[in-house]
Order: C-alpha cells, then structure tokens, then sequence
C-alpha cells in the first residue's frame, strides 16, 4: 500500500512563519537555520538547546524557534553563551553570529571564549558584508567587493578577507572548525553534516566547536537572489569548504 | 552563623556575596580592587561557586548577562575605566530586566587616572552610564561592614525589581581594614525566577523562555510596552527605596553632604564641630539614587544650608541642588581640599572643618 | 509516473526562484503573472509526472514554502 511521506517542508524546531521581522527574498539564513533546527531535532536535544544570537540579520531567525533564547549585545554571544553554561553545564548552548560580529566586534568575546576553552557551539552566517546596516564591509568582504565604506572596492589599505573556520582550527581549545555553504544539495547535505558533528561534540562535552556557514545576501550584494547564488560560487573560492579540525579530545 | 572577620572592605564584596547566596562571579583584574576577585576565586570553589576571569570588562558584564539569565545570582567586580567598558552590558541588562550586582571601587578619573580612590564616577553611575536613560538603584557604602550589608541588600533588590544594581565603593573603603560581623541577612520572600533560561525541559510547563532584550529590534511592536513597564519599575523604585543616613542634624544651621569615605571624614567633621559648640549636622545618602531629594528639601525650607563634600569637581551637588529647590544656599567643597597633589591626596577633616567655619563665620 | 509531489505555500513564499532552479526535473516554473497574497511572484508546480519527491527544493527554499511529499510502500508490521 502507497503513502505519503513528508520529505521536506516546515521544521519544528525552527519555523519561519513565527519570524516576526522577514529576512529577505533569497537569504539563506532561512536555510542555514532550518538546518539547526533539523540538527537539533535529529540529536534529541531540543529539551537543553539554547540559542544566543548576536545583533544584526542573524538576530532575525530568533523568534522561529522552539527552544529557550536570548539576543545579546553586539558581539557579545561567546560572553553570554559562556555564563548560560557555567550556569548548566548540561546545557547545549550554541551562538548564531554575524561575520562581523564574530570577528570585528565580537573578537573579545571570541577570544575569551577560545583562551579558556568554553564548550560551546559557535556558528556564524558568513554573507561577506554587515547586511542589516546597509552592506557595509565586513572583516569577510572579498577584495575588490563594492561597499558603502568601501566605495572603490576592497584594497589591500582595509586589510585581507579573514579565514574564520581557519584561525580557530589552530586553537588547542578548538575541537571542531568547519565551513559549509547551502547554495548546492550536496553542500546543504555537507554543512548539516557538519552541524550535527559541531553539536555532538558539546554533546560529548569535549571542547568548542565552529561552524561558519556561507550564506546569499541577494540584497546587499545588489544581486537577484539567483545571480546571489553564483555569487557564492566566487565566495566559496576564498573560502574553501570543508572541516579544518575535527578531534576528539584536546591534545 | 556571625563571624567576626577583620579584613579590607575589598573582601566584604565577598563576604557579602555568598552571605546573599550568590556563587558566580565574573570579573577582571584592576585596582583597587584586586582583592575582590582573588576572593572570590579563592573562596568560590570551596563553597561549589563559579569563578571566571573574563578577557575584559565588557566579557565581565556579559559573561554576567548569560548567568543572570539563567536565573543565577551572579555579579562583577571592577574600577572606573572598567566601569565605562560596562555601560553597554548594563544598559542590556536593563532592558532585558535581568538582576545582578556590580561592584565598582571608584579610582581617580578621567581616563587612566590614578590607582587610587576618588570618587567621580557619581553622576556616571546615577544618570545611567549607558544609553538609553535606564536607571540603577546605586548603593554607598561608607564602612566595611556597610560593604558586606549593603552587598546583600543590592542582591535583594536586583531580584525583587528584575534590574542591576551598582554598588559604588572606592579604593579607600575597599583597602581599609575594619571588623565585620558576617552573616546572612533576612530579607523579604521573592517570587521564583520562572522567567529564567535553562533549557526548555527544564521548565515546568515544557515552554520555551526568552530574554528581554530582542524587544524593539526582533518584536518592534513590543518596544512602548517595554518601555512603560521601566518606567513603572523606576517610579517604584523612587518611591519605596530612598535610603539615608543623619547625624546631628536636628539644629543644624549648615548641613554637610557626603557619601562613602568623604562621608566618614565628615562624621568626624561634626564631632569635632560639635564639641567646640558650631550646630553642624551630617546628611549621608545611601542610596545616590533614588536620591534622597525629600530630606534636603524640608532641610532647606527649615533654614538650613548646605556645604557638599565630595572627592571630585562636583557630581553629587547637582542632585542637593535639585532638592534644594533654590531655597537655600548650596556650597562645594571637592578634589581641590585634598592634602596632597598627586593621587595620594585625600581630604582630611581639617579641610573641611575650616571650610565649615569660614561658612558660618560668613553667614552671621 | 509521479513518485512524490509538492504543496507550495503562497503565504510562506517570497518568490526567489530557487527552487525552479534546483528542480533537475523542470517540475516548477515561475509563470511571472502570479503572485502571493504578499506580492511576491509565485512559481507553480506543473510536469507533476515528473516529480520524484527528492526534497530538494524543500531544501533550499529558504522559506519553508514547499511541502514535498514521497510516495512510498507502507512498511508491514
């Protein structure tokens, strides 16, 4: 006897339709959420998750989802992060950051975060701009990539594109550093696989876990959101795919 | 249990911490109080606390917003120039109502500023530092043992008003060593923190919980609703918590205003005015805010006058002019009293003293 | 033969065209002339014999727009 079986749609953990502010046509931060909440429901921790998102697009998605939640400053994730786990150390608590407010503003929480080893989840939306403020150039903008503080286009005056899934791999406290993207099927399978495996190691409580997700910002990259996802294909060479540590104890 | 302890109102931060139940603390070096943070990362572990030394003072505050939020008595420790790297945790916890405790001993300003005691981060620590215009219940202690006590009382309001507390000492107060009686004080019941992030199956009806802080950017149409229920905490708080002390003032013809050590120079002020027959009194707030407006207001319509004592170019007598009113004669006396130039400087009695005579001698 | 079908949910989508460009079968068009209640440009789901129910524009929908749905054998007890 023939049935049907839902193979896509809605996710439970993390639902659009009770996103309060829209993100826009064509954001992938619609997908790289749906897959947190996937993850979360996979895992069966859905009881002991809690999110903390930064401020920005990424603090958006906040209010799709079904577990407990804070927004806190700027930045500030890894710092509030930190304090929910010393608080329940048997919690799941895990960050949704901007790239710049992971590596600009946030590189003193990160910092704090990385030197005394805090067992958190990081994960950060890499669009390679500040999308809520206009598109502003973020530590991620590709050289040569137009913005409104880099009219003329990224130089070398304004510095480099950083590699966030690199610099933590060299981090002791660091067990797990990855960078995904969710402009293919097979890249969408890859970064939930990676998703899962960043969780299970908080799961395991054996040290910090990252994992950067490239994301389309059809908007601020003037872009249609199909021209977007090309444009990820240019991101994506960059910023190579992959996991850059996966261990299962710090050594 | 009481215990008589002899030791820096530095520890009394400590003392009065986990008298009040609270085991994590976060917090970052910086003098004068270095004492507070080795006492906590001493003692803490002994009693199951948490000690963290945070990466700055903005981790600090932060790192405290995660605890708080989840519903733990928690609190930070630090000076003036970590106090400002503050402001913007403070004013997010304000919005995001959490409870929390912040120590801060005052050292001169602005900028670097000395290492030691003053006390010019008043009118920052009343206004609100912050943006936003979200108002902390600021706590003076002027003794050790005022340390340990009022350390207890913030943690009780912060609960009871879902708001931060400041308690404002300085390197004076917190370097000098007094007997304390230590003890758990007795404070009114408080409602559980149901409101408090854990973990959804943590919670007894299985329903999510949310900090605060997303009202106005992630729910806009929350954000009046928000502010209206600020407003109303502040009003009560302006209401139900002015604390003050008065010594000698019943007919006084100049009253000093002082807060923290300069409080305790002018105590000794009044004794010796007194003993050679001048009618001066002593008002002490100890809550900078609320303020105690009332007190300096029926002050000045009975005639009194006042000299504000405080070691800096003038914060606090903004607010006795407020309560003056433009009655009665309001008269400064600050950093420029101390003894000495450099950052050892402090005002004596002595100073004060010929100060307050030159005013009465002038007012006859 | 259709081996799976989908459920596209006006209200839900904002008419990027992802998942007409994903679908490897050329299963949803975007017409240009039809709209959501919102305003967006609604693609429609028409070849449905060709569908096979992978999911993948469920997947990239970054709007949770589309219900996919799999035909297959009831597992026996």
């Amino acid at each position: 006897m023939v049935i049907k079986e839902k193979v896509a749609g809605p996710s439970r953990i993390w639902d659009v339709s009770r996103v309060i502010v829209p993100l826009c046509a064509g954001c992938q931060h619609g997908v790289a959420t749906t897959l947190i909440g996937l993850v979360i429901e996979e895992l069966g921790i859905e009881g002991r998750a809690i999110a903390v998102h930064g401020a920005g697009c990424n603090s958006l998605p906040m209010s799709g989802f079904d577990i407990d939640r804070i927004i806190g400053p700027h930045g500030r994730g890894p710092d509030l992060a930190t304090g929910l786990k010393r608080v329940h150390p048997d919690a799941i608590v895990f960050t949704i950051q901007g790239d710049g407010d992971l590596l600009a503003i946030g590189a003193d929480a990160l910092m704090g975060a990385l030197a005394r080893g805090e067992k958190l989840t990081i994960i950060m939306y890499n669009n390679s701009n500040y999308s809520s403020t206009g598109g502003q150039m973020a530590p991620t903008t590709l050289m040569g990539q137009v913005t409104p503080t880099c009219p003329t286009g990224r130089g070398p005056d304004a510095g480099y594109p950083v590699h966030g899934a690199e610099m933590l791999a060299g981090f002791k406290t660091v067990v797990y550093s990855a960078r995904g993207a969710v402009n293919t099927p097979a890249n969408y399978q890859a970064t939930k696989r990676y998703l899962k495996t960043a969780f299970q190691k908080q799961i395991d409580n054996i040290g910090l876990s990252y994992v950067e997700i490239i994301s389309a910002c059809p908007v601020q990259w003037h872009m249609t959101p199909l021209q977007s996802l090309k444009w990820v294909e240019k991101i994506i060479a960059e910023y190579p795919l992959g996991e850059f540590k996966n261990v299962d104890r710090i050594e | 249990m009481a215990e008589r302890v002899f030791t820096y109102g530095n520890e009394m931060v400590g003392w009065g911490a986990v008298n009040a139940g609270c085991i994590y603390f976060f917090g970052y070096p910086i003098t004068p109080q270095n004492e507070v943070t080795a006492w906590f990362a001493r003692e803490l572990p002994k009693r199951g606390g948490v000690f963290v030394q945070s990466q700055s003072e903005l981790g600090s505050i932060n790192l405290v917003q995660g605890a708080a939020a989840a519903g733990a008595r928690v609190m930070t420790s630090t000076s003036s120039p970590g106090w400002s790297l503050m402001q913007e945790g403070i004013s997010f916890l304000a919005l995001g109502e959490l409870p929390t405790v912040i120590h801060v001993a005052q050292r001169g300003g602005p900028g670097t500023g000395t290492m030691r005691h003053a006390q010019m981060d008043y009118l920052s620590a009343t206004r609100g530092g912050g943006h936003g215009g979200y108002k902390t219940i600021v706590l003076a202690p002027a003794s050790a043992q005022e340390i340990h006590d009022l350390v207890q009382l913030a943690f009780y309001l912060a609960d009871k008003y879902r708001n931060p507390v400041v308690v404002l000492s300085d390197g004076i107060l917190g370097q000098m060593r007094e007997p304390v009686k230590v003890e758990p004080l007795s404070f009114p019941p408080l409602p559980e923190k149901d409101w408090a992030i854990a973990g959804k199956a943590k919670h007894k009806d299985g329903k999510f919980r949310e900090g605060l802080g997303g009202r106005g950017m992630v729910y806009p149409a929350e954000y009046i609703g928000a502010l209206e229920g600020l407003d109303k905490k502040y009003r009560q708080m302006q209401d139900a918590e002015v604390r003050y002390e008065e010594y000698q003032v019943e007919d006084a013809e100049l009253l000093l205003v002082a807060f923290g050590y300069v409080a305790r120079v002018c105590q000794e002020v009044v004794n010796i005015a007194r003993s050679e027959g001048l009618k001066i009194g002593l008002i002490r707030p100890i809550t900078l805010w609320p303020f105690p407006y009332e007190v300096i207001k029926e002050k000045a319509a009975n005639g009194a006058r006042f000299l504000v004592v405080e070691d800096n170019l003038g914060q606090m007598i903004d607010d006795v002019r407020l309560g003056v009113e433009g009655r009665a004669e309001t008269h400064f006396l600050g950093i420029f009293a101390r003894h000495l130039t450099s950052d050892l400087g402090i005002i004596f009695p002595d100073r004060v003293l010929e100060e307050t005579k030159r005013l009465l001698e002038k007012g006859r | 033969m259709a081996k799976g079908e989908i459920v596209i949910d006006e209200n839900r989508c904002k008419g990027c065209s992802y998942c007409v460009h994903f679908c490897n079968r050329n299963c949803i068009v975007m017409p240009g002339d039809i709209f959501t209640p919102k305003g967006y440009s609604l693609p429609v789901f028409i070849n449905t014999d060709d569908c096979t129910g992978c999911g993948i524009c469920g997947w990239m929908c970054p709007d949770q727009a589309i219900e996919v749905y799999r035909y297959v054998e009831e597992k026996s007890r």
